[in-house]
């Protein structure tokens, strides 16, 4: 008997296919987990079954028959409930209004019945065995909390189909056990669990079978007692077309001054003492999942978080700055990972938009003529294709948008260049390009620290590469390492040590 | 259960009774001569004119509950006013149906705001904005700027059901804040208005009917402006384009000064009536300290900043993280 079945669901966001030809069915009464990278596609799958999003083409199987979602109104009136990744829990109210928002218990004319909601909140809160008031203030609540909160509303509506989306990124691993009793609980009462996770050992702790996604495909489904870790590693990783990325450029002798040593950083609870150095031209790649903190680590080397304590020096002296600005002044720039909201200006020309960093960093006099001078440059030596610098970027695609993003910050002549997803959503070309440029810089002597969950464009770039999870540095390998050791460390919460491949190389300490 | 002390409105009744014992300290009277702002008229008159605010209050903490803002409410008392006003006095109308005729008036303009944000998408700022210019406009046009007088038209002594007319706006806004507190605090309705304000996102995931709920709260933010417009027309005693001009801006005042808050999901109906009130006695008493005329705008805007600020340094001492 199949709980849900997914049948040929495609599903594209402008240019990008999200999902093409999803088929695979989860059975009644299972836990079925959904593994893959970032943007492998779970989410939009995730979306499509809590009818939040609908499918361009395909069909969503439900107890025999093709049904269509129209809202999440529809599908938990069918019994499919979500438990999100992001927090959607109502701050403003009260842990039973929480737990029963969209659902109250009413009589005639919609009257709350307030009492019987809090005597079943309060059994239900007795069932999860958390410790809270009903009558609580949810704003006033740990997050661990608030995300048991979301298996309760789920346990009030009595859902058929429990959907978590990776519902342990903010759990410690008592909260997680404590999760993961109650679904099993929940499995033997007869509750199918579509269980999406990054994190494997809970996938095979929980899951009966395991489908592998991958570039918005289904790879296979795998029965978990006939699979081992390393081969859902592979079936996540493995690649079809090879990619094509220019070779590492000579990596700097690792003698004298560090351009960057960063020591003992800590901002909680996204990272906790994180130390590196990196010399100058050498690029060092920083790998993990999304929640590792690795964005949350760049922004506070740039000034935009400050952290809890630790230290930082740029070729020796102590750097201490409060604003991307003043970093910028030091020389440490970062291009962020979201173009479209953190990188650039979209009421702007490209030319204002190159110019930007150059003229508010510098306190520079704009000067038309200059302006465009330096601006015409920037765009022919990094070859972006533009048909004149007096346009806004919207015209642009993806590529040529992040190449605007990196250029205008190269304008600057870095010493160190934090890059945080730089080829995320571009084409192959414009990859190709981006990383011709970040080896160009290298070899010029900036240190450059490269974030991205492309693999094997780390793996392609970087002279080292940091895996981080959960916060902090769980090793360092060298250039070459091959993908599943580094997915290992970057998915494995337990069993695993710190391995250092590189002895003398920088530092993780 | 809440602790007493937590309940937000305890505090705007505080601010209330302190603001009442100063000016009842600073303008009492010499020997033998009455209190000029401590007595019985006077009271009756702060609560007849604020109740005009107070009425629209109402539709306006509600919107900002939501999430949302209305701007419209000012011009909608001034159209429904003329609408009613005009129909009854020049168009020979019965009493009854010229103020339907102002009602539905109200209601038209509050379908536009709710379809304008609901369906187009607008940003309610822009969609209400666009709706204040409309009501105004229209209520201009209809009366080619003269002015209706209702009083002269309405029999000498008449009351609404006995009540003496001064007393029928202040009734009313007490009797429409209860109901409505009732309904956002005891019923389903109120609840989903909540969790879209709070959370707009996790309210479509959790099934609430999100576009038809911010449809009804610019109904309702509409509806009970047309109300106070047509008190207003009946307490002043003519129907007039100009009326209410920039109340909207004192209404969204007393709705946050009365807990609401502008990002949504928390402020009560009582409270923004109770801030009506904060206003309404700002209003009745700085004019008769000699020499405060020129400064009343400024202490109005002052009284807005302090009050917030206080309640933001109040929230976070409970430990809130938002």
């Amino acid at each position: 008997m199949e709980a849900v079945a997914f049948q040929h669901l495609d599903k594209s966001f402008g240019a990008v296919a999200a999902l093409s030809d999803v088929t695979f069915a989860v059975r009644a009464g299972e836990a079925h987990a959904i593994v893959g990278e970032n943007g492998a596609g779970k989410s939009t799958l995730l979306n499509i079954l809590a009818g939040s999003l609908h499918p361009d083409r395909g069909s969503l199987v439900l107890g025999g028959a093709p049904v269509a979602l129209a809202s999440p109104r529809n599908a938990l009136a069918r019994g499919i409930g979500l438990v999100h990744q992001e927090m959607l829990a109502f701050p403003n109210l009260s842990v039973t209004a929480n737990i029963f928002a969209g659902r109250e218990l009413t009589s005639r004319f919609g009257w709350l019945r307030e009492s019987e909601m809090r005597t079943r909140a309060r059994d239900l809160l007795a069932r999860l065995q958390l410790p809270v008031s009903p009558d609580a203030s949810v704003d006033t609540l740990p997050v661990a909390h608030r995300q048991l909160l979301q298996v309760a509303r789920a346990l009030a509506f009595e859902c058929r189909l429990l959907a978590l989306d990776e519902p342990t990124t903010s759990l410690t691993a008592a909260e997680t056990d404590h999760l993961f009793r109650i679904l099993g609980d929940l499995t033997r009462d007869g509750v199918t669990i579509v269980y999406v996770s990054h994190r494997l050992p809970e996938v095979f702790r929980l899951c009966d079978r395991i489908t592998v996604l991958r570039d918005g495909r289904v790879v296979d489904t795998f029965l978990r007692d006939a699979v081992s870790h390393d081969a859902i590693v592979q079936a996540m990783v493995g690649r079809s077309i090879p990619d094509r990325a220019p070779a590492p450029a000579p990596a700097a002798d690792g003698s004298g001054e560090p351009r960057l040593r960063v020591k003992g950083v800590t901002r909680r609870p996204c990272f906790e003492d994180v130390s590196f150095s990196i010399a100058p031209g050498e690029i060092v790649g920083l790998f993990g999942l999304v929640g590792s903190g690795r964005t949350e680590l760049l922004e506070t080397l740039v000034g935009v978080q400050h952290p809890d304590r630790g230290s930082m020096t740029i070729d020796g002296r102590p750097a201490r700055w409060r604003s991307p600005r003043a970093a910028a002044r030091a020389g440490v720039v970062l291009v962020p990972e979201d173009r479209q909201r953190q990188g650039l200006c979209f009421n702007l020309t490209l030319r204002h938009n190159l110019v930007l960093p150059a003229a508010t960093t510098r306190g520079a006099i704009l000067v038309r003529g200059s302006e465009v001078g330096t601006s015409a440059t920037l765009v022919r030596d990094w070859r972006i294709t533009a048909p004149s610098t007096a346009i806004t970027p919207d015209a642009l695609s993806g590529g040529n948008q992040q190449k605007i993003v990196l250029a205008k910050w190269l304008a600057l002549g870095p010493r160190v260049l934090l890059l945080d997803e730089p080829t995320k959503g571009v084409d192959v070309a414009a990859k190709y390009d981006i990383h011709g440029i970040v080896l160009e810089l290298a070899a010029r002597g900036t240190a450059v620290l490269l974030v991205s969950s492309d693999l094997p464009e780390v793996l392609a770039l970087a002279d080292r590469i940091l895996v981080m999870r959960e916060g902090r540095v769980r090793g360092e390998l060298a250039a070459g390492a091959d993908e599943a050791r580094v997915m290992r460390l970057a998915t494995a919460p337990d069993s695993v040590r710190s391995v250092r491949l590189q002895a003398d190389r920088g530092a993780v300490s | 259960m809440k602790k007493l002390w937590d309940v937000r409105e305890l505090s705007t009744i505080a601010i209330l009774a302190l603001e009442i014992a100063f000016f009842a300290w600073y303008l009492w009277p010499g020997e033998g001569r009455s209190h000029p702002f401590l007595n019985p008229a006077n009271g009756l008159l702060i609560l007849k004119y604020s109740s005009i605010y107070g009425i629209a209050a109402v539709g306006a903490a509600i919107v900002i509950i939501c999430g949302g803002i209305d701007l419209a409410p000012g011009a909608i008392i001034a159209l429904s006013g003329v609408v009613a006003g005009g129909l009854f006095v020049n168009g020979h109308w019965g009493l009854a149906s010229s103020t339907g005729a102002g009602m539905l008036t109200a209601i038209a303009c509050g379908l536009l705001s709710a379809a304008l944000i609901v369906f187009v998408g607008l940003p309610p700022f822009i969609a209400t904005l666009g709706v204040m210019g409309i009501a105004r406009g229209v209520a201009f046009i209809v009366t080619e700027g003269r002015y209706f007088d209702v009083s002269g038209a309405l029999p000498p002594g008449w009351r609404l059901a006995g009540i003496p007319l001064d007393w029928t706006s202040p009734i009313l806004m007490v009797g429409l804040a209860l109901v409505f507190q009732i309904l956002m605090t005891r019923f389903q309705w109120g609840r989903a208005v909540f969790a879209i304000g709070g959370n707009a996102v996790a309210a479509r995931f959790s099934g609430v009917p999100v576009g038809l709920v911010q449809a009804s709260v610019y109904l309702v933010s509409a509806a009970l402006a047309g109300v106070s417009g047509i008190a207003l027309t009946i307490v002043q005693g003519q129907g007039k384009a100009d009326l209410a001009m920039g109340y909207e801006l004192d209404i969204i005042a007393s709705a946050v000064v009365g807990g609401a808050s502008l990002s949504g999901g928390r402020g009560s109906v009582v409270g923004a009536v109770l801030g009506t009130l904060i206003f309404g006695v700002l209003r009745n008493a700085l004019p008769q300290i000699s020499g405060a005329t020129f400064y009343d705008r400024l202490i109005v805007g002052l009284v807005v900043i302090v009050i917030v600020v206080m309640d933001q340094l109040l929230q976070r001492r409970k430990g809130v993280h938002p």
